[in-house]
């Protein structure tokens, strides 16, 4: 019988680059500017880590494939290193493969860093990428927020929300985040807007105007992870361990058949539902002290609340305009700014979310510190609501 | 006398229609432009000569009804080499042994391969004509043409029967198109309108009034493709025929529809005939096929030239018109450099059930698409699947967007989940969207369009879109 990760594996050190349109910085001095930050943190030698995950979900821009663009770069030893990729689950899959190892006692210490080089694209957006020989045969070619935007039709139709009341929910999502990401220095972007400004953007995809969506970023973020003991070994005092990691992808039933009426994420529920018992959280709401969830878009993270149980059906909405997730609310959410204004390169974002719960749990959040985080909650959502993969972290402090 | 009948007819034009009259503003500085009155038909960025000809015959035929042999007529076939009429026969879902032509060369052509189906031969015989001619800005004959189809279906049974006909060859250079110069280039009118009645239609009618047996005045409607306007008047005064000519309605309301156009009117023609009525029908183009029909019994389909003809979408942004016509060339930005190219090997193992948006059935009863070795359905054990043509369905809407960050020629890009009888549900294109657009539970017919097209390298490939099961009608 499984007994899951929960305690099993700590972080012992962690990095993040400032995102953004790093025009001065290639895909290589990403990877060391986490690295560096996170080795720091570790107090340990590059030497010591004996096995390496990279997680980049979009190789051919700039990155490149296999695991030898990690190896070169940090001009690692001989050792496993593997390129994963799960679309935007990337960076929290590269992490779960390190925790997986160091659990499994294969390896002490593991890396996980996730890299994403975007803005060399030459436009905004995610880069433009066939869906396979097969699929682009009769599969459209829809944008990420052509996508996502269809949660937004599908959720009214399903609770009866007005289309206005949900459009202010949406952009009261935005509004916060920009609020959140005006007090990191290390986000992408960094300054208010009015509700006004978000309500009025052009449109994107119906209904999704331009503060709706996240753009996209350059940037890296690492993890080291080892083991309990060996973290106490190594003089470390307050151990933030990884309570759960679950993972959950859509095998066609959205998408292909079923009664699925595309209002909901199942994955994300299935996933949330999975790391819940992993972790030992019995009330979300009042156990988890902030979550960082895929807010692709504004209708993503609106949605997400009530798949993983932190709003009942139907009322996210309106716990949104209450303000519950705002950053001085009950329960904070993309107090970092989230994928909207902290960034979202994508085989990074699993773990720039879990650097900042990381954080939040050692006190070290600066400005945006909350006063009492046992547990947060990292959410990453890759694909489209109808062909999803998605991933739950929850960090907490070692019991 | 041949024993053989038209049986069937569908008549199918693209949504949007350009009123003239946008054109003759926007080019009036120049003293260039063509007709100014009536509207012209214009394709949408996802339409070409094979799928409108494929959505004629789909208004022709009944679904999975047998026919013998296909035939596509059209100057504006997509491909030098590659079969039209062979993707047609996958787009119906008609058996692979069905017979496939192609045939072109000049408008008349698919007049000829009616006539020659009417001739002789055994079984259906399906002739659907399509057209998307490229013109160039300023010519008239960009605003004079039009986007369209039409399809005809031949066969043993009872309804329009051949009683005479009569042909000419003669290379009267009205009009060409080549390799070299593929928008058209035309002759002087008042040249091409005085050599086509004298030399080419009043001696070719004649004749095949006389092999019919019957005078000018026996004939009830008239169906002459005109090369240019005035030529039917001229024709009707020297041969005392005192009927209008339907061909004309079709220039007015849709444009010259190459070789769609004759079969167009003939739709207008029988829908208004009754049993014993007499039709004088004219395809022209490197001379001309006279044919004289009687009606024996109502010609199934006959209603939808009329109807297509009524229902449409106006056009009145000049600037669209010309992207959409391709006369336009406009930089569309990096998103639309995305890669198209088409494995021959991956269209060679699914390219059928693409054309025929055929699915598959499970163990259980569930339809699915694409198919596959192990079904969607939970619990439901894995067999070989059973063929299911989901064209023919009426989809609903479970989820859609109006996408304006990818690339799309006539933006914006809609698409979403689309709900089919059976279990099936599909990621589809909607197309064609008249006014508001479409919301979740809305019904939804297929529709034959362009997939993709590698603009690098001259190739397309076909898939069903979804779009609004009825047009508005037009007004005036």
């Amino acid at each position: 019988m499984a007994t899951g990760i929960r305690d099993k594996v700590a972080i012992l050190g962690m990095g993040c680059t400032n995102f953004g349109e790093r025009w001065d910085a290639g895909s290589e001095d990403l990877m060391v500017e986490a690295f560096t930050e996170a080795l720091a943190d570790a107090g340990i030698a590059r030497e010591d880590i004996q096995a390496a995950w990279l997680g980049a979900a979009l190789d051919d821009v700039n990155v490149g494939n296999s695991a030898l663009p990690l190896a070169f770069a940090l001009r690692l030893r001989p050792m496993p290193v593997t390129r994963v990729e799960n679309m935007c689950a990337t960076g929290t899959e590269a992490l779960r493969a390190a925790v997986y190892a160091v659990a499994a006692g294969a390896c002490d210490i593991a890396l996980a860093l996730g890299v994403e080089k975007l803005k060399d694209t030459g436009y905004g957006g995610l880069p433009l990428r066939t869906k396979g020989l097969a699929n682009d045969l009769w599969m459209p070619y829809g944008s990420a927020p052509g996508s996502f935007a269809q949660l937004a039709g599908a959720y009214a139709r399903r609770h009866g929300i007005e289309a206005g009341d949900l459009k202010r929910a949406m952009a009261h999502v935005s509004w916060k985040s920009h609020q959140n990401g005006a007090l990191n220095p290390k986000a992408h972007l960094r300054k208010a807007v009015s509700m006004d400004t978000i309500l009025n953007a052009p449109l994107i995809a119906d209904p999704l105007g331009l503060f709706d969506c996240c753009g996209v970023s350059d940037g890296a973020a690492c993890a080291i992870v080892t083991t309990p003991d060996i973290a106490r070994g190594l003089g470390k005092r307050d151990i933030v361990t990884v309570k759960a990691i679950q993972l959950s992808a859509s095998n066609g039933w959205e998408s292909q058949h079923g009664t699925w009426d595309g209002s909901y994420v199942r994955n994300t529920r299935e996933a949330s539902r999975r790391a819940y018992a992993e972790a030992g959280i019995n009330d979300p709401r009042v156990q988890l002290g902030l979550t960082e969830v895929h807010d692709c878009f504004s209708i993503t993270e609106l949605v997400t609340m009530e798949d993983l149980g932190l709003s009942d059906e139907g009322r996210a909405p309106f716990d949104i305009l209450d303000g519950r997730f705002d950053r001085d609310g009950t329960l904070p959410c993309q107090i970092d700014g989230g994928l909207k204004c902290f960034g979202h390169p994508v085989g990074a974002s699993g773990l720039r979310m879990a650097y900042e719960v990381y954080s939040q749990l050692l006190g070290r959040a600066g400005e945006r510190q909350r006063a009492t985080v046992d547990f947060g909650l990292t959410h990453n959502l890759g694909g489209a609501p109808f062909n999803s993969v998605a991933a739950v972290s929850i960090l907490g402090r070692l019991d | 006398m041949a024993t053989r009948s038209i049986t069937g007819l569908g008549a199918y034009l693209p949504l949007l229609r350009l009123d003239r009259q946008t054109a003759a503003k926007a080019l009036r500085w120049s003293g260039l432009g063509g007709p100014r009155t009536g509207r012209r038909a214009v394709a949408a960025f996802d339409e070409d000569a094979l799928t409108l000809a494929v959505e004629a015959a789909r208004l022709a035929t009944a679904p999975a009804g047998a026919i013998a042999k296909a035939v596509v007529a059209t100057t504006s076939a997509p491909f030098f080499e590659r079969s039209q009429a062979g993707i047609l026969i996958d787009a119906l879902h008609l058996p692979s042994a069905t017979r496939a032509q192609d045939v072109g060369g000049s408008r008349r052509a698919g007049v000829s391969a009616l006539l020659d189906a009417l001739l002789g031969g055994t079984g259906d015989v399906l002739i659907a004509a399509g057209e998307r001619r490229p013109t160039q800005v300023g010519n008239g004959l960009q605003l004079a043409w039009g986007d369209g189809a039409a399809a005809v279906l031949v066969g043993d049974g009872e309804g329009a029967r051949l009683l005479g006909h009569a042909s000419l060859a003669h290379d009267l250079v009205d009009v060409y198109a080549s390799r070299e110069h593929p928008t058209p280039y035309q002759a002087e009118e008042r040249f091409i309108r005085d050599t086509a009645v004298a030399a080419i239609l009043v001696p070719t009618i004649s004749a095949a009034l006389d092999a019919a047996g019957l005078e000018a005045g026996d004939i009830a409607a008239a169906v002459v493709h005109e090369p240019v306007t005035g030529t039917y008047k001229a024709v009707a005064g020297a041969l005392g025929l005192k009927v209008a000519n339907l061909a004309e309605a079709v220039t007015e309301g849709a444009g010259d529809l190459g070789t769609a156009h004759v079969f167009f009117a003939l739709g207008l023609a029988l829908e208004k005939a009754v049993v014993g009525d007499r039709i004088l029908l004219a395809g022209f183009g490197g001379g001309c096929d006279v044919l004289v029909l009687e009606v024996r019994a109502p010609v199934a389909g006959a209603g939808h030239a009329g109807a297509a003809l009524g229902q449409g979408l106006g056009l009145a942004d000049y600037v669209r018109f010309l992207s959409l016509t391709g006369s336009l060339d406009l930089d569309w930005g990096p998103r639309s450099e995305l890669e198209q190219k088409t494995s021959a090997s991956v269209l060679e193992r699914y390219g059928r059930d693409m054309a025929g948006f055929i699915g598959g059935r499970d163990a259980a009863g569930n339809t699915q698409f694409p198919k596959t070795r192990l079904p969607v359905a939970p619990g439901v054990e894995a067999a070989p699947m059973t063929d299911v043509r989901l064209a023919d369905e009426t989809g609903t809407i479970v989820s859609i967007t109006a996408d304006r960050l990818n690339y799309c020629p006539d933006p914006p890009f809609y698409f979403g989940l689309v709900q089919f009888p059976g279990g099936a549900r599909v990621l589809m294109e909607v197309t064609d969207i008249a006014g508001t657009p479409p919301a979740v539970g809305d019904p939804l017919a297929m529709r034959f369009r362009v997939k993709s097209a590698d603009r690098r390298r001259g190739f397309r490939t076909y898939f069903w879109k979804a779009a609004p099961v009825a047009r508005p009608s037009l007004e005036g």
